[in-house]
């Protein structure tokens, strides 16, 4: 075990077994687990002594051991009860620890405790004499009202399990295996070819033209093999450019910024939008496939255009003339074609999705099953698939459930003295910590720590004015904007790898687009998204 | 990450400090060794440490004192040692006759002939190529070679092989 993992291991476990020991009144002990979780997996997901995704299963797997029903935490420590023992009419004596502070009992109906109010008349060390006309000779109490279990019911350990089946994962595999077959059958490149060429041969329209593309793209497909596609395409290019021409720069600094830019633009673009929209549904909030990208493409394109203007500004072209040679054509096979048709209309049912009302992931499992059934995708693309983002995801969105359902969240929220700040102000910390936060970690695991926080800071009536669906946005949003750093995204990695940017450049150029899409981001939270909710 | 090794088996002093000033720009991410006979060769080979080395690219004279080239990467073939697995082999020429050339594709899988003289561009290209399709093959990953090697090959790889992590 080398040094970064032992560090790693220690800090995980002192903050899980801290959050057991803390003193605090006001989170039940299911809360406590929760954080302790909560701890566990933001300090493997931040230091990563193993992959990000086995983190994510590991929270599961905690999950399941320690807070569901059927896990043997619970099923070895189930609470005692006991029955009340009638004195007078509805006056009943129980153990004092039956009664808790507040005067409310713990009572067993269809298997779940629930609270009821009764009226301490009489109360010793060792018993209580209430008054309830609740009560009845069967009634079941927990002997002790402070157990754990009396206080929080289990849930069922199918809740933790079906988050690697929620709807937004299956969207997410909708869009995995349409990219598998559009890499298999050079979609990708072919549309490349086409939208490229009304842009000329200016390197400055060459330059927006591959942003157009690269975002396009990467709405639909991972940003990652989207830059690594589009670095295929251009390098050569770009390579026999002059040596010191510092455009190669810019355009090698275009592909990675457009495509995480672009993975704003669609619920599939990218999986922090996973977990805002996870965390929307929980709280009742279905957001559809259209109207996601008409609260996000404005943006996207004002980003777009700004980091155009602004790489060549920095890098100015001194070529009158950059020639992109292109060369290719569709195929025609029928596997070819049935991929074209299912392609297109399962992204033709996505963007009408206001018209027939089918929801985006009942849609994307259409393209799951006919391109595995024509073989457009095969056993090998199958296997290829990208599975650990979908694990990755799950974990986080099984956090979330957790920490909603054990009332952590609400409970971390409460801990920040959010009322100097007023609404709009939490709103801009939560945006700034997303962005700060995802240029030294995943996006998607900044997404997965703050989301069910400013979810329960709204849903706690705290952000008086703003909407659920605003915050959300603000968050995964905000993760997508960081790229100041060549470990902020993958994109950013692979650029900076060909050696064609200096680490400088980047950080220059992505901390200027992080504070102004910070701005931008805070505009569109307050003046467009928060009007139509 | 590997340590990748070039390895360049040459008998005549000058001609192997010729290739190894050539190949001086790979130094920075491979680890460049000069060998005089094919005993050298094995002696540096058979050292290498399983876990942590691989050898990318191996030139190789032909007539040589001692065990003849082609002979030397026949033997390592049968040999089967971990690092060589997914060598690619290149032979100087100007002396292998028609049998030889043969039994060089045949038996030895070298992947191209150099022949004497040649340009340092023509050799750096070479190796360039060359380290680009073992880098591939074995699976290496790829972003930290991309600036040394074909940085456009190398993207097209990770495109392909979809084993980056996605969800930064």
């Amino acid at each position: 075990m080398n040094q970064k993992t032992l560090i790693a291991l220690v800090l995980a476990v002192a903050g899980f077994v801290t959050a057991l020991l803390l003193p605090v009144a006001d989170l039940s002990m299911a809360g406590q687990i929760t954080l302790g979780i909560f701890l566990f997996a933001a300090v493997f997901w931040v230091l990563e002594p193993i992959p990000i995704y086995a983190t994510s299963l590991i929270v599961i797997l905690l999950q399941v051991l320690l807070l569901s029903a059927q896990g043997p935490l619970a099923q070895y420590t189930v609470p005692e009860t006991v029955q009340p023992v009638r004195l007078e009419a509805d006056t009943w004596e129980l153990p004092a620890a039956a009664v808790t502070d507040e005067a409310k009992v713990r009572m067993k109906r269809n298997g779940r405790f629930q609270a009821v109010d009764v009226e301490v008349l009489e109360s010793t060390a060792a018993t209580a004499t209430v008054r309830s006309a609740e009560l009845t000779e069967e009634t079941a109490l927990a002997r002790r009202a402070a157990h754990w279990q009396a206080e929080f019911t289990p849930p069922s350990y199918t809740v933790f399990l079906n988050t690697l089946a929620n709807p937004i994962i299956i969207l997410f595999l909708g869009g995995f295996v349409m990219a598998a077959g559009a890499s298999k059958y050079r979609v990708d490149r072919n549309l490349i070819r086409i939208i490229l060429r009304p842009f000329g041969t200016r390197p400055a329209g060459v330059m927006i033209g591959m942003m157009a593309i690269t975002a396009l793209l990467s709405a639909f497909m991972s940003n990652t093999a989207t830059t690594a596609m589009m670095m295929a395409v251009v390098l050569p290019v770009i390579s026999a450019a002059p040596e010191g021409d510092r455009f190669r720069i810019g355009v090698a600094l275009c592909i990675p910024f457009a495509a995480n830019l672009g993975g704003i633009a669609t619920p599939i673009g990218t999986p922090p939008n996973a977990i805002a929209l996870g965390a929307l549904s929980q709280q009742g909030v279905n957001i559809p496939f259209t109207t996601w990208m008409g609260l996000t493409v404005p943006l996207v394109v004002v980003m777009l255009v700004f980091v155009w203007f602004l790489l060549l500004k920095v890098f100015p072209s001194r070529e009158k003339n950059l020639a992109l040679e292109l060369t290719g054509t569709f195929e025609t096979s029928p596997k070819a074609w049935a991929l074209y048709i299912v392609a297109g209309g399962t992204i033709l049912l996505w963007v009408t999705e206001a018209l027939h009302g089918l929801s985006s992931s009942l849609v994307a499992l259409i393209p799951v099953a006919l391109l595995t059934a024509f073989q457009v995708v095969e056993k090998k693309e199958v296997r290829n698939l990208p599975w650990e983002v979908l694990w990755l995801m799950a974990g986080g969105l099984a956090l979330g459930v957790a920490m909603r359902e054990t009332g952590l969240a609400e409970w971390m929220v409460g801990v920040v003295p959010w009322g100097v700040l007023g609404a709009a102000g939490a709103l801009a910390v939560f945006g700034i910590v997303a962005i700060l936060l995802s240029n030294f970690i995943s996006n998607t695991v900044a997404a997965t720590l703050l989301m069910p926080l400013v979810m329960s800071f709204v849903a706690s009536g705290m952000a008086e004015g703003f909407a659920l669906t605003t915050a959300a946005l603000t968050v995964a949003v905000g993760t997508s904007l960081a790229m100041a750093l060549p470990v902020s995204t993958p994109p950013n990695a692979i650029a900076v790898s060909t050696g064609l940017i200096r680490t400088p450049d980047m950080v220059k150029m992505g901390v200027i687009i992080g504070t102004v899409g910070y701005g931008a981001v805070l505009a569109m939270a307050f003046l467009f998204w928060n009007l139509i909710f | 990450m590997p340590d990748i090794h070039i390895l360049c088996i040459e008998d005549e002093p000058d001609v192997l400090d010729a290739v190894l000033r050539d190949l001086a720009p790979f130094e920075e991410k491979f680890t460049l060794t000069g060998a005089a006979d094919a005993a050298e060769a094995r002696e540096i080979l058979e050292g290498l440490d399983p876990e942590n080395d691989a050898v990318g690219l191996i030139f190789c004279d032909h007539i040589m004192p001692g065990q003849r080239g082609i002979d030397l990467l026949i033997a390592l073939r049968k040999d089967n040692l971990q690092p060589l697995e997914h060598t690619r082999k290149v032979l100087f020429t100007g002396q292998a006759d028609h049998a030889d050339t043969i039994q060089a594709i045949n038996e030895a899988g070298i992947d191209r002939y150099l022949a004497k003289p040649w340009e340092a561009d023509e050799l750096r290209g070479l190796t360039r190529k060359l380290l680009t399709e073992f880098v591939i093959a074995a699976r290496i990953p790829p972003l930290p070679y991309m600036a040394v090697l074909d940085s456009a090959r190398l993207a097209e790889a990770i495109h392909d092989r979809n084993d980056f992590n996605e969800a930064g």
